[in-house]
Parts: C-alpha cells; structure tokens; sequence
C-alpha cells in the first residue's frame, strides 16, 4: 500500500468519524475531534520551535553571538508568568511592548477601515448603485440613532434603513449555505474522488 | 396529521441523506455547464496577466488559513499557481499561520506536476511561514530580501535569481490573500495604506459579505468568493491562459468578446474529453511539427465527416511511447481534456447548483408548511 492511499485511508477514516455525529453523539467522533485538537496544538509547538524558535533565537545567540537578543527573549519569556497566580502581573511588560505595534496600526487602520470608506461614500451620486448605497448608508445609520422617536416620515426612512439590514443578512445567509455545501463538497470529492477514484 | 405537519415532524437525518445525495449524484454523474464570470474575478486575472513575461513584475500570494477551509480554498490557489506557471508570471508565496505551509507546498507541488520547466528560485518562491504579519508587511514596502531573508528552504532570498528586479512593492505589486476569516486585512492596512500595492482576496463565500466594502471602495482590486469564484477563476485559465495556438503561443490576452463567443465551449467542457479532431489544415500543420511521427499518426487517425480524428483512449502505452512525449502530450491536448485537479470548482459548482435548488425548495416548502399549519390553527 503507498504511502498516498494510506494517509487517504485514515483521512477517510476520521472523515467518517466526524459524519457520524450528524446520526447521533458518539465515541468515534469524540476521538476524532480531541485528537483534531491535540495534533493541532502538538504541530503548531513543534513547527514553531523549528521555524520561530530556532531561526529567531537559538542560532542568533549561540552560532552568531547576538547576546543582545538575549533581552527581549527574556521579557518574552515574561509570559510564561500567566500561568502563576502570585506572578501573572510580569506578563503585562511584554504585552505593554506588543502596545506599540497596536499604536503602530491605529492611524493605518484607521485610514484603511475608516477614511477611505467615507471618501467612497461621498462621490457624485452619478449611478443608481451608488444612489441605492448613499441612502442605504443614511437610512441605516439614522436606524441606530435612538435619541429621537422612530416615527411619522423618520420613522419610514429608519424602516427602509433595517429593509437595507434585512436583505444584507438575507445575503450573508445565502452565502453561508453556500460555504457550507461547499465544505461538504469538498469532503465529499475527497472520499468518492481521492479515496474512492469515482470522480475523472 | 397532513402532509405538511408530518414534514414538520420529519427526523432531521433523513434532511441528511438528501442533502448527500443531492451532492454525490452531481459529482458522480458530471455534465458540462457554463460558468459566468463576474469583474471582480476578471479584474484579478487580467491584473495578473498584466504581469505576463515581465522580470520587473511578480506576485504574491499569502495562504492564511488551514486545512477546515481547503474545500474553497485551494482550488483558488490551484488555479492562480497555474495561471502563474501558464504565462510566466513570477510568483511568490507565504503564509502567517503554521497550518497553512503544507498546504503551499501541496498546492505549488500539485500544479508543478504539469510543468516540468517552472522551477523553485527562479519563477517562483515559497517563503513559507512567517510570523509577526505587521512588521513583514511593512518590511516588504521597503525591501523584500531583507525583510523575508531566508526562503522556506533556507536559501538566502537576495541569491535567487527571481529576486533580479524584484525590491518591494513596486516590482511585488500585487498581494493575494486566500483566509477563511480577515482576508487582506493585513495587507489592505499596512502594504495598501502605506505603500500603495494591489491587494486582492480569496474568501470562503461565508465571509464575502465581510468584504464587498472594501471591494467597492476600491481597496481590493479583485476578489474570488468561494467555491464560485475559485471556478470564474478555473475557466478563465482554460479559456486564456492554458489556449495555444499559432498566433499564441504562450497563451491569449483577457478578452470579453472571446468569453462571449460560442468557440470557447470546446475548452471549457468538465466531462472527460478523449478525442483529438483535426481540421485537414490543422491536420498538415501538425504533422508538419513532428514529421517523424507521420506514419504512426496517420496509421491512428480516423476520418469522421471531413475531419481528422484520434481517440486517445485507443492509443495504447506502446503507440504511445512510439509517438513520443511531445507529439502525445500535443495530441492530448487537442482533446481539451481538463485535468481533474484544474477542474475541481467547476465539478464542485454542479454539485452546488442541485443543493442550491435542494435547499431553495425545502425553504419554500417549510413556508408553505408554516402558514398552511398556522392557518389551521387559527381555524381551531
């Protein structure tokens, strides 16, 4: 048997396991999802140590003496503290380091998540897309302005504001259904496909 | 009890079994349907075909995500490697997330399998995977073989010869995230805000509503949704990127007239394709090329109505091997058969378009259910 069709046969195997849980709870699906976990967890510590660890620390300090590394690798080690209750309070120095990436990505997200929608929400009305979005904007954020009464005329507009939400959530639902058939797709080519050789 | 109350009350597994016949059938019985492209698909291809050829221009791809999203995924990522190995586009890969570097090198190694002459270090590079998104974003803006440094298989990235020409986001102008969860959102941040790179995403169809924002401000170029979008992508390689002929070589520019005209069809068919068919000119010119084949090729062929035609599933391992690499991998592809590696979106989508209606009808039929039952209730 190869190599291939082995690891085929245990990946069908566990994607049976898994399936069986749509019948009912039982023994083989929660070993299918605890070893799921714990093969997770144990790949990414062992890929980190090979990739991270090693490259970052180990072979800078001790094959190219860059002992100055040695200083943020021991305030990183200061998270380890987390798990002591008495010590956990050291933990917060690397996270007040880890602070300035946060200070770093504010303004850019900032003009990312923020200014630039706004620009684009501010152009000549010269299509209807871009009419229907104007008055989408408007209406629903004037729908989460809860300091003045929803009725008469503003009320209406505040109502097409939600009609807006409702077919934004009709969408994403659609979109849902459609990324989980596509998962089941994609399990399903695998086991008739890949291990069963059905599918040319 | 009626019919709709017994409905109601119907074991959910049996919904199940429906739903996994409604995929399995499709996927086994396949039948040829169109796939529409749509421009955000369109603009992603045509920007990276804008590369093609060009030393002063590569992409890069970022797989953020593991293993539970492939399904979407990987197709996308299939077919954007093939495009790439298809018109010589440079290409780059990477990924920010410690499941998602096996599945760059599944991916790379899978299409590389169809082109033997695509090699590692000079038309393309895995980086592998890396940590801290922020500062390799920023890093790259400013010089790319000093913020990577080291390549996945430890070579040193300033040695490479993909590297000629290639410095920062100026040569690197283009940035595909395939995630599951925030796609580009590194990228759209640091590498979009800051230093002005194309960005353009691969979304599980989950997390598309998520990112049509970004999209209509013109913050992503281009994006692909899901399993529809990884197969718009499929098709337009087929029809572009993978075409030969005399006056292409390498491969045809975008076209809309070309995706609207009815010649396409034969390139696009997902069924297994087994018969090569010559025009008599078309015929002359091919053996022309392999004028040492002639007598083999003329002793296969078959006249169907003025046409020549071989089936290649008739040519056994013997012929085969009397023919010739190059004259059978021609003849093969004159059948314009689709492997079923660059095709698995598109047999995907079949299967979709029947749950697609699967579901359409139990949602119309538990509405009907619903009201006819509280109609009667009221009636009580």
């Amino acid at each position: 048997m190869s190599f291939e069709t082995f690891s085929n046969l245990v990946a069908a195997f566990f994607t049976l396991c898994i399936f069986s849980f749509l019948y009912k709870d039982n023994p083989f699906y929660q070993m299918a999802e605890q070893l799921l976990v714990g093969i997770s967890v144990g790949y990414g510590v062992v890929y980190s140590y090979e990739r991270i660890f090693i490259p970052w620390l180990y072979q800078p300090i001790f094959i190219q003496h860059k002992y100055i590394l040695i200083f943020p690798a021991l305030i990183g080690s200061l998270y380890l503290f987390r798990f002591s209750k008495n010590l956990s309070w050291l933990s917060r120095y690397p996270i007040a380091f880890s602070m300035m990436g946060v200070g770093a990505g504010v303004p850019l997200s900032m003009h990312a998540g923020i200014l630039v929608q706004m620009r684009q929400a501010m152009v000549p009305l010269e299509t209807v897309n871009l009419l229907l979005i104007f008055i989408g904007t408007i209406a629903v954020l004037l729908y989460f302005y809860f300091s003045k009464a929803h009725t008469g005329i503003y009320g209406k507009f505040t109502t097409i504001g939600k009609w807006y939400m409702m077919i934004g959530f009709g969408a994403s639902f659609g979109l849902t259904v459609m990324a989980r058939i596509s998962l089941l797709i994609g399990r399903i080519q695998f086991l008739v496909g890949d291990v069963l050789k059905l599918i040319k | 009890m009626n019919f709709f109350e017994k409905l109601q009350a119907l074991d959910r597994r049996y919904i199940y079994i429906v739903v996994a016949l409604a995929i399995i059938i499709p996927l086994m019985v396949q039948y040829n349907s169109d796939v529409v492209t749509t421009p955000p698909t369109e603009n992603l291809y045509q920007l990276i075909d804008s590369y093609a050829g060009r030393s002063d221009r590569a992409i890069l791809i970022s797989f953020y995500h593991d293993a539970a999203t492939m399904p979407e995924l990987y197709p996308m990522e299939i077919a954007i490697l093939r495009h790439c190995f298809e018109r010589k586009v440079k290409v780059f890969t990477m990924t920010f997330y410690a499941a998602g570097a096996p599945i760059i090198d599944f991916a790379i190694n899978t299409v590389k399998e169809e082109y033997p002459d695509i090699q590692s270090g000079v038309d393309y590079c895995n980086f592998g995977y890396k940590i801290m998104p922020m500062i390799t974003a920023l890093g790259m803006g400013d010089n790319i073989a000093t913020a990577i440094d080291t390549d996945a298989e430890g070579r040193k990235l300033a040695n490479l010869p993909i590297m000629k020409d290639i410095v920062n986001y100026n040569e690197m102008n283009l940035i595909i995230e395939t995630s599951g969860s925030s796609a580009g959102g590194t990228w759209i941040t640091y590498a979009r805000s800051k230093f002005g790179a194309n960005v353009a995403v691969g979304v599980t169809a989950v997390m598309a509503a998520d990112m049509y924002p970004y999209l209509q401000s013109g913050q992503l170029i281009g994006m692909l949704t899901g399993l529809k979008g990884a197969a718009e992508y499929e098709k337009l390689v087929d029809v572009f990127a993978a075409y030969r002929d005399e006056n292409f070589p390498q491969g045809r520019p975008f076209s809309n007239e070309i995706l609207r005209d009815p010649s396409i069809n034969k390139l696009i068919n997902i069924t297994t394709q087994t018969q090569a068919v010559f025009s008599p000119q078309e015929y002359q010119a091919f053996l022309s090329k392999y004028p040492e084949q002639a007598v083999s090729l003329d002793n296969l062929k078959e006249d169907k109505d003025g046409q020549v035609v071989f089936d290649v599933t008739k040519i056994s391992a013997e012929q085969q091997q009397e023919l010739g690499y190059n004259a059978w991998t021609a003849l093969n592809k004159k059948t314009y058969n689709i492997l079923y590696k660059f095709k698995t979106a598109r047999i995907g989508m079949n299967a979709q378009s029947i749950a697609h209606i699967m579901i359409f009808v139990f949602i119309l039929i538990g509405n009907i259910g619903y009201f006819v039952t509280r109609k009667k209730d009221k009636k009580v």
